[in-house]
């Protein structure tokens, strides 16, 4: 995918953007014109000349500013809306096809926030690019007549606004001190809050709930104190904003009015004076113009970071008939600062139970991601039944190859979902969930497979065997990265049974910390320090004094 | 709707939103005075009176410190609504929380929290200042010229009431948005947490729908939304702009009736500077944070505290403990975790209940201690069943130690005292030692010392939790797999301190060798249960052998953490 930029993002929306311009540069415009056509209206009345012309003038003005607004609303909507959507999925398809070293940088919260936030900030490039031109000129504009009407009545206008800067000012800096304080109480009251919630059945046990309650709401005065402080400050700058508020209004109508004393201006241009101050106050939300596009050209940085991520690039081959074969050739895994793995050679026969054991740190997590085409070899390559995996199809791929881990996270809506998401069907679900043991917990959970996953509160162990059940369909290879760990022992035995008597030959490579698993396996790979250290049956390994210490 | 709307009712208490009204009348000054000054000054300038033309602005300047005083006051004023409403919503909050362990709870009190007090002090000010111009003006109308008000503020209130009609509308349709916004952060959430998981089962696609639809609800969400805004705008141009129209359209009229030139200056700024910006706020204000406050509100009120069925039964006569028929499940249409066990343990017996992870072990203790009601069959502790029984009375005849132990920022006392508050230190010193925590308790500095949970091991914390059920005046113990972080020795230590304690002990075995210390076992097994001493269960539960067979003296565990 190119690069994402404001230009690209903007571009998006083209359609839209001409509309969007011209109806913001007409509504300025028509902003601009209303006071002085209203003052001439006014001066029309009273003079009895040229009253209808300026009327029906008013008139289409303000009926064009309405209808400027409504094209806006939509057009300004279905622009956003629609670039905002277009961003979102591009940046989800990018995160899940990157695979998960394509976003390790990234944290999770993170990357929702990019999706949720900075997307429908970058959304509004094209619409803020457009606009910024046509929504400078009100406030500008405005004062540039109000010159052209009088220029004293624009010296008394900045005398005006500077007043009004320096009550902001105060008002911004008394704020954050309190808050902070007010935030700090409330961090206490949730602090103890998750305190307590971490020992509920303690407390509902021995009926202490009041007692909690009362515990965590003993801070409740001091927040309520801080809070009053909060309104104390706001009530200071409010009163000082009712009487600075009016001040720029008051100091153009008496120059203006000193003005139509002397008969250089007319009664309708000291109005029309009135109304330019008015929207040339509107200077200071000028910055808020600013910061729309400073926003949307953050966001669409953010976006574009995320964008950058490479996808995964899967192969097109199938895979011919075999046993399930696993070759690692040459193969060496390194990050810019460390080997992880090093020119390991192993060729493990199909349908063979291999256990990989080693040290933390070892590597051992790596072989089983390589096995599994989660990462790629930085040099060398993993074969399945002599096709690189690189070269196979990513349907091909998953059909025949499954893993499972540690510490599985379930993706899905409901507890069903998370072991099969397409169309394998509830029988084959079934089937996996019966023999990796976990339709056990499965079918007593409130509305069984089809309980949301967010109601299903799982132990680790419970998680382990859903992670299982999803990666049980796999055709000839399963991977199991320590994925049996959070079991009990009888259960791990029951499936290791299961995994042994395997009825469909599969090959598996079980990363493990338990004897009894490598003693089972028909052959153990020992990695140390990212080599291999040795290939063979446990039973001849374990003659080894430094092979026993690897199971403390 | 109208529960979120009835509550911030009741929360306009009386005296401080008397206090509040009475102030905002200093504040409606300047307001009504506004275009009354505009127009005297303007028709004095016409006049050639200078100095009079200003004097009418400075009386405008003068009225604004006048209304700033009464702003001062309001703001204050205001707070002292707010902060009792804040206060009513932690409450609930944390109420709610402790009584049904909604981890989200936390979020609640820090953000919810805080999106209604904002909201509802920004409407009661925004529907204040509303209520201030509205007031204002009219007064100002009709002292300048009663014609004008005549003309301008019908379709003002038209404008008002389509308004608040659109509302209603703009209501479902922010509500679908949220919630859009909420679900695409929940989607994406577990997407992007899961992106290991979804490549290693070929989900790609299947994750990019998950998050495809909010994200397309939401777009949706916004355009509809779209129409609520052009209605809006509409409903402004009745109410901000044709006011206006009217106002020109009849100003060669009024002025052939002696409306002078200022008046009709006067009436024009009323409606561009009191009214269109009023509207325009208030409609927006209603909108935006209306909806967003019912919205909001509407989430803590749900998640308050659950109606509690009462418990009505305050005799227990001893501790013996008899299940009959014991059948639970956590659903209407879930398996059984429990299906009619029957069994009785008498007082001062010592238990050990055994089984694979997730057997039901730990609903078991649940049933025994009175936290779950059975399905059907019953569990009687000392004649009654212990789940109508209150709570508070409970505690004095079982006490119940989880798994994950409660261990709470205060002292080590508090800690250790916290089921016999009024335990004298003898009794809480021959407790500690009982259980083996005596070189804990050093270590940390004496029982007055300063504890934090998160700087405690796990064992450390449930050394404190069983030396403070050692404490509980208690006669039956449950310890639902209590010793699970502590090293064998530690927990025989325990375990047998326990033993000798007195009364009637039920270990939730996590290690095979809890079970051998026990004179009798329970082994759990799908829905069928075995009962026996050691001898007895060997010959006759295969699981039991299993479970022995794994069982290495000092190494392998049966049961890990759940």
């Amino acid at each position: 995918m190119t690069s994402l930029t404001f230009g690209s993002v903007a571009r998006h929306g083209r359609g839209w953007l001409p509309l969007i311009g011209v109806t913001a540069l007409v509504s300025s415009a028509v902003t601009l014109a209303l006071p002085s056509v209203l003052g001439h209206s006014v001066d029309a009345i009273v003079a009895d000349t040229d009253y209808r012309r300026w009327f029906t003038i008013a008139a289409a003005l303000i009926v064009t500013g309405i209808v400027c607004s409504l094209i806006d609303t939509f057009a300004g909507t279905a622009c956003v809306a629609g670039t905002t959507a277009w961003l979102r999925h591009g940046l989800v398809s990018q995160v899940v096809r990157g695979g998960a070293e394509g976003s390790r940088r990234f944290d999770t919260g993170d990357l929702v926030s990019r999706v949720s936030g900075n997307a429908s900030d970058a959304a509004q490039a094209g619409p803020a690019a457009v606009t910024t031109f046509a929504a400078m000129a009100p406030p500008i504009g405005s004062l540039v007549l109000l010159a052209l009407i009088d220029p004293w009545l624009a010296v008394a206008f900045f005398g005006g606004v500077i007043l009004v800067v320096g009550v902001l000012f105060v008002f911004a800096r008394r704020t954050a001190q309190i808050s902070l304080a007010y935030q700090e109480t409330q961090g206490r009251i949730s602090a103890m809050l998750t305190e307590s919630l971490t020992g509920l059945r303690t407390i509902a046990s021995a009926g202490t709930t009041d007692r909690e309650e009362r515990r965590i709401l003993g801070f409740l005065p001091e927040l309520h104190k801080h809070g009053l402080e909060t309104w104390k400050v706001l009530a200071r700058s409010g009163a000082q904003a009712a009487i600075v508020g009016p001040l720029v209004l008051v100091a153009v109508l008496a120059v203006g009015g000193l003005q139509l004393v002397d008969g250089r201006i007319t009664a309708g241009e000291l109005f029309a004076a009135s109304q330019y101050a008015v929207l040339g106050a509107g200077l200071g939300s000028l910055t808020g113009v600013i910061g729309e596009i400073a926003r949307a050209r953050a966001g669409v940085q953010r976006a574009a970071e995320v964008f950058a991520i490479d996808s995964v690039a899967h192969g097109t081959l199938h895979l011919p008939p075999g046993p399930g074969r696993l070759t690692f050739d040459g193969v060496t895994v390194a990050t810019e600062d460390a080997v992880l793995l090093e020119n390991v050679h192993l060729d493990l026969p199909g349908g063979a139970t291999v256990a990989v054991v080693g040290p933390s740190g070892a590597g051992k997590s790596v072989l089983a991601s390589l096995a599994a085409r989660l990462r790629d070899p930085s040099v060398g390559q993993v074969l399945l039944d002599g096709v690189p995996l690189a070269a196979v199809s990513k349907q091909a791929l998953r059909t025949a190859v499954g893993c499972a881990f540690e510490r599985p996270t379930l993706v899905g809506t409901t507890v069903g979902d998370a072991i099969s998401h397409d169309a394998i069907g509830p029988v084959r679900t079934l089937a996996a969930a019966r023999a990796t043991h976990a339709h056990d917990f499965v079918s007593r959970l409130p509305e069984g497979y089809f309980t949301p996953l967010p109601k299903a509160p799982m132990s680790g162990g419970e998680r382990q065997r859903l992670g299982l059940a999803r990666a049980w369909p796999a055709q000839r290879l399963l991977v199991l990265d320590d994925a049996t760990s959070s079991l009990d022992t009888a259960t791990e035995m029951q499936i290791s049974k299961t995994l042994t008597e395997d009825r469909h030959r599969r090959t598996r490579l079980i990363v493990t910390h338990r004897t009894a698993t490598a003693a089972r396996a028909d052959l153990v790979v020992w990695l140390d320090g990212g080599r291999v250290r040795a290939v063979g049956p446990h039973q001849e390994l374990w003659q080894d004094a430094s092979y026993r210490e690897v199971f403390g | 709707m109208r529960r979120e709307l009835g509550y911030g009712v009741a929360a306009l208490r009386k005296r401080p939103t008397l206090k509040l009204a009475l102030w905002s009348i200093p504040d409606i000054l300047p307001t009504a005075v506004y275009g009354v000054a505009v127009a005297h000054a303007t028709d004095n300038f016409l006049a050639g009176n200078a100095w009079q033309g200003i004097a009418w602005l400075g009386g405008l300047v003068a009225t604004a410190c006048i209304g700033a005083a009464g702003s001062h006051q309001v703001y204050g004023r205001l707070g002292d609504l707010v902060e009792p409403l804040r206060d009513d919503l932690v409450r609930r909050v944390v109420g709610g929380a402790l009584r049904t362990g909604d981890d989200a709870a936390v979020a609640r009190v820090n953000r919810q929290v805080e999106i209604v007090r904002d909201t509802f002090a920004g409407l009661v000010l925004v529907i204040r200042n509303f209520a201030v111009t509205l007031f204002g003006v009219l007064v100002g109308l009709l002292s300048l010229a009663p014609l004008i008000a005549a003309f301008v503020v019908p379709p003002f209130l038209v404008g008002f009431a389509l308004s608040l009609a659109v509302l209603g509308m703009a209501a479902n349709r922010v509500r679908a948005s949220l919630q859009a916004d909420e679900e695409l952060a929940t989607a994406s959430g577990m997407t992007f947490g899961g992106v290991r998981d979804i490549a290693a089962t070929g989900a790609e696609e299947f994750a990019e729908g998950l998050v495809g639809q909010p994200i397309e609800a939401q777009a949706a969400a916004e355009r509809s939304l779209a129409k609520v805004a052009a209605l809006r705008t509409l409903c402004f141009a009745v109410g901000g702009w044709a006011p206006l129209l009217i106002l020109l359209a009849a100003g060669p009229w009024l002025v052939g009736r002696g409306i002078s030139t200022g008046t009709l200056l006067g009436g024009l700024t009323y409606v561009l500077i009191g009214l269109q910006p009023a509207l325009n706020t208030v409609m927006s204000a209603l909108g935006d944070s209306g909806l967003r406050y019912v919205i909001t509100l509407g989430r803590i009120l749900d998640s308050g505290a659950p109606a509690t069925t009462p418990r009505p039964v305050d005799e227990v006569n001893g501790y013996q403990l008899r299940l009959r028929g014991l059948t639970f499940a956590y659903g209407p249409s879930a398996d059984p975790v429990l299906e009619n066990l029957e069994l009785t343990v008498s007082e001062g017996e010592h238990l050990a209940v055994v089984g694979p992870s997730g057997i039901g072990k730990s609903t078991l203790a649940g049933l025994v201690c009175g936290m779950l009601e059975p399905t059907s069959g019953r569990v009687l502790l000392g004649g009654v069943p212990p789940s109508e029984v209150p709570v508070e009375r409970l505690a004095t005849t079982r006490v119940l130690i989880p798994q994950e132990a409660y261990v709470f920022s205060g002292s080590l006392l508090e800690n250790l005292t916290y089921l016999l508050p009024d335990a004298t230190i003898p009794e809480v010193t021959q407790a500690v030692e009982a259980v083996g925590a005596a070189r804990l308790v050093e270590r940390l500095g004496g029982f007055g010392a300063r504890i934090r949970p998160d700087d405690l091991s796990a064992g450390e914390r449930q050394l404190i939790a069983l030396a403070r059920a050692y404490l509980s005046p208690a006669p039956l113990v449950v310890l639902d797999e209590a010793t699970c972080f502590l090293d064998p020795d530690a927990e025989r230590r325990a375990e047998e301190a326990f033993a000798a304690r007195g009364g009637t002990l039920i270990v939730i075995a996590h290690r095979i060798s809890s079970a051998l210390r026990a004179r009798r076992i329970l082994v759990l097994d799908g829905n069928k249960a075995a009962i026996g001493n050691h001898a007895t269960l060997v010959r006759n539960s295969p699981l039991y052998r299993e479970l022995l067979g794994h069982w290495q003296p000092g190494g392998d565990q049966i049961q890990p953490a759940s």
